[in-house]
């Protein structure tokens, strides 16, 4: 007897974690999500989302935090990718590693060991919640911001910006002209890597300082009530944000692919 | 053909599976412990940990005691048994791991959720045979407290005493860890210490519902509840019981306002890591739990830092971790009950008490009555040397002893420090103890109000925008 083995079949075991992990918690969640204690289908979970005082005030403020972490991490990360991406492949190997590396460290540690920097320059971390909230999740999400960017940019077209350059345009003006329009897929990834987690991940808040809940937090505490319904309303809704956000930058990138195309002609 | 890999593909994936679960031969009983993390000896210890006692025994933890109790198991019944043993974070989470499917025989949840389960029907009894103390083997019922044995027996649930279906494990106070050179005894001896604006951002809070309402609730009520009419009742536990029970929902708004408040001064709600903040100097008092108390206080010792722990004077939560056996998990199975509270006995062994209460840091429920060693331990670990000059008698007969009283029949001669440092959280006086109350479960309407309370407290409030 013979066993066939096609490429296709390579593709088993990550669909059976798919289906398994992803589709079917998804399911269970949603399920939990428009019924009731009874096990009815209903929309209160739905409408007290959009009505609770709680919900909306903790969404405003983990979005603050969110966005703010985004902007700083992009601000600190986009440098760092183009420096490394520009350095000599010699050395590059061994600059990327310095940014790695502290991904081989647990994070709890890390976020531990950042709290004891922090407390020493600040004193007390508990009077500038907000900030030190920022700075610990810009800090954790840093290098998921850093990789995208440099990805992309390590794999642009020389060519093109020669070619700039050859018309022309000057330094400056072939990055903002070409390097940064073509480099956006991977800012665009890396926002998605970031966002989402700094309105969830609330370990690094409850390491370093915890007092006011962001949406992660929240979700835990009605899960922690055993209020499933609730708690998996919350995921779905900041599910579905993720997702309206994931097609429209997808729409975005498409336009970007096809003025790509049109430059080519 | 392409289909028929995939079968067979599955088809070892199965194999594989099933596997792992099989090896067991018939008459192995396959006993499921959930207990908390961290909450049981798990062996390993180094050589000079051995533990040299007064009446000649030696105890050192080499294998984890689930492992023990399999073989100790055999040696005593010949049954072979095998211990499938996993954790939980929360009694929540166990809760939730429970009507979410997964089937344990032997759990060991806090006080409330005892109550709780007992509530549900999903608890089995206790057989007669686990109270025959007789039987030399049932370390249990012979060597438990009196004092708890006591507090087991009184508080009853829909008419039945929680004795009857659960086994005490650890238990403890809720209470302030302080820094004695910042804060003084009286400061700390009260729960509006926690919203006292002169140590703003120096204080941490529990990050749990229940433990945040009950210090809400003493300070609310301090008046009353330190008024000498009140302590002079002659009901005074059962009133303080009451009292620290209350949820109507006057209490509870009135609860509200003052979390809010010990939210504006704390400089964290916190779960872990208040011990390290507090042994670091980052905050000078901490609402504790008396295990983590004793752990705090001497890693703190370890750094030449000396701090306290104060039951404050209102009111203390006195709680317990109890072994409870699941009606899901035994389906009236004789022989899993056997095991299940042989393993109860095997924990509740004089030296295997040692063993937890040296390796956890929490205080067993286990007095030892004819058996010195569980107080012979506490002597030796918290009993001054012969040379210290200045000590003190510490009373701990009402708990090692036959009646809830002192008595002078068990006393550690200590140095003076240690009334108010790891000795007086491990085995709190009489005293102290006397103003402690357990606090019940909520129901789920109460419940629901409650979590609803904290999560006001906890979120972002929107108007603090306008």
């Amino acid at each position: 007897m013979k066993i066939y083995f096609s490429r296709k079949n390579l593709c088993i075991p990550y669909a059976l974690f798919l289906v398994l992990f992803v589709i079917a918690p998804v399911l269970v969640v949603l399920y939990y999500a428009f019924t009731n204690g009874e096990g009815q289908f209903t929309l209160e979970n739905l409408v007290g989302f959009f009505t609770s005082a709680n919900t909306i005030g903790t969404l405003i403020y983990s979005m603050a935090v969110a966005f703010v972490v985004t902007v700083l991490c992009l601000v600190i990360a986009y440098p760092v990718a183009y420096i490394l991406s520009k350095s000599r492949i010699k050395r590059r190997n061994g600059l990327l590693i310095l940014f790695i590396i502290p991904m081989w460290i647990n994070f709890t540690l890390r976020v531990t060991a950042l709290k004891e920097v922090l407390s020493a320059i600040e004193g007390n971390l508990a009077y500038y919640p907000f900030i030190n909230t920022v700075i610990g999740q810009t800090y954790d999400f840093l290098p998921f911001m850093i990789l995208p960017i440099y990805t992309t940019l390590i794999k642009l077209d020389k060519d093109l910006e020669e070619a700039a350059s050859d018309l022309g345009a000057n330094d400056f003006r072939t990055f903002l002209k070409v390097t940064l329009p073509l480099s956006m897929p991977g800012v665009i990834s890396g926002i998605m890597m970031v966002f989402l987690p700094a309105m969830t991940n609330y370990v690094i808040l409850d390491i370093l300082y915890n007092s006011t809940y962001i949406m992660g937090s929240l979700i835990g505490s009605y899960f922690s009530a055993y209020n499933w319904h609730t708690g998996s309303m919350i995921s779905i809704v900041l599910f579905a944000i993720v997702f309206a956000a994931t097609l429209i930058t997808n729409k975005y990138t498409d336009i970007d692919n096809a003025a790509d195309r049109g430059a080519m002609l | 053909m392409k289909r028929f890999s995939l079968i067979f593909f599955l088809a070892v994936i199965m194999t594989i599976l099933s596997a792992c679960g099989d090896k067991e031969d018939a008459d192995t009983v396959v006993l499921r412990v959930c207990n908390w993390e961290e909450y049981i000896d798990e062996g390993g210890w180094d050589d000079d940990e051995l533990i040299e006692l007064e009446n000649g025994r030696n105890i050192i933890g080499e294998n984890a005691m689930y492992h023990d109790f399999e073989e100790w198991y055999y040696e005593t019944y010949g049954i072979k048994v095998k211990v499938e043993y996993s954790c939980a974070g929360t009694n929540e989470d166990l809760y939730n791991q429970l009507t979410l499917g997964d089937v344990f025989d032997l759990v060991c949840p806090s006080d409330y959720m005892i109550m709780k389960l007992m509530a549900e029907d999903k608890l089995v009894k206790f057989s007669p045979a686990f109270f025959d103390i007789e039987d030399e083997e049932n370390y249990y019922s012979r060597g438990v407290s009196p004092y708890i044995r006591k507090i087991f027996d009184e508080n009853e649930i829909d008419g039945e005493s929680w004795g009857e279906y659960s086994a005490g494990y650890m238990w403890g106070t809720t209470g302030i860890v302080y820094n004695p050179e910042e804060i003084t005894r009286t400061q700390a001896s009260n729960w509006e210490l926690l919203r006292d604006s002169s140590y703003k951002r120096r204080v941490t809070i529990k990050d749990n519902v229940r433990d945040a309402y009950f210090s809400a609730l003493a300070v609310y009520k301090r008046d009353k509840l330190l008024s000498a009419e009140f302590v002079e009742r002659e009901d005074y536990r059962q009133a303080l019981a009451k009292e620290m029970n209350d949820t109507s929902d006057d209490t509870i708004s009135a609860v509200e306002e003052i979390l809010r408040d010990m939210k504006e001064n704390a400089y964290s709600f916190e779960t872990d890591s208040g011990k390290a903040d507090m042994v670091t100097g980052k905050v000078l008092a901490n609402y504790q739990w008396s295990g983590d108390a004793v752990y705090t206080i001497e890693q703190a010792s370890e750094d030449d830092v000396e701090l306290y722990y104060e039951v404050p004077s209102e009111c203390g939560n006195l709680w317990f971790d109890g072994w409870v056996m699941l009606k899901a998990g035994l389906k009236e199975d004789a022989r899993k009950q056997h095991a299940a509270e042989a393993f109860i006995n095997f924990v509740s062994m004089p030296e295997n008490v040692v063993r937890n209460m040296y390796y956890i840091g929490y205080t067993s429920v286990i007095a030892g009555c004819d058996d010195t060693t569980v107080f012979d331990y506490a002597d030796w670990y918290f009993g001054a040397d012969d040379n210290e000059e200045e000590t003190i008698d510490y009373d701990v007969s009402y708990f090692f002893g036959e009646e809830d009283e002192v008595d002078g029949s068990y006393v550690i001669t200590a140095v003076p420090e240690q009334q108010y440092g790891a000795l007086g959280a491990q085995y709190p006086s009489l005293d102290i103890i006397r103003r402690c109350a357990v606090m019940g479960y909520f129901d789920d309407e109460t419940y629901e109000k409650i979590n609803n309370m904290w999560i006001n407290v906890r979120c972002f409030d929107l108007k603090s925008l306008f």
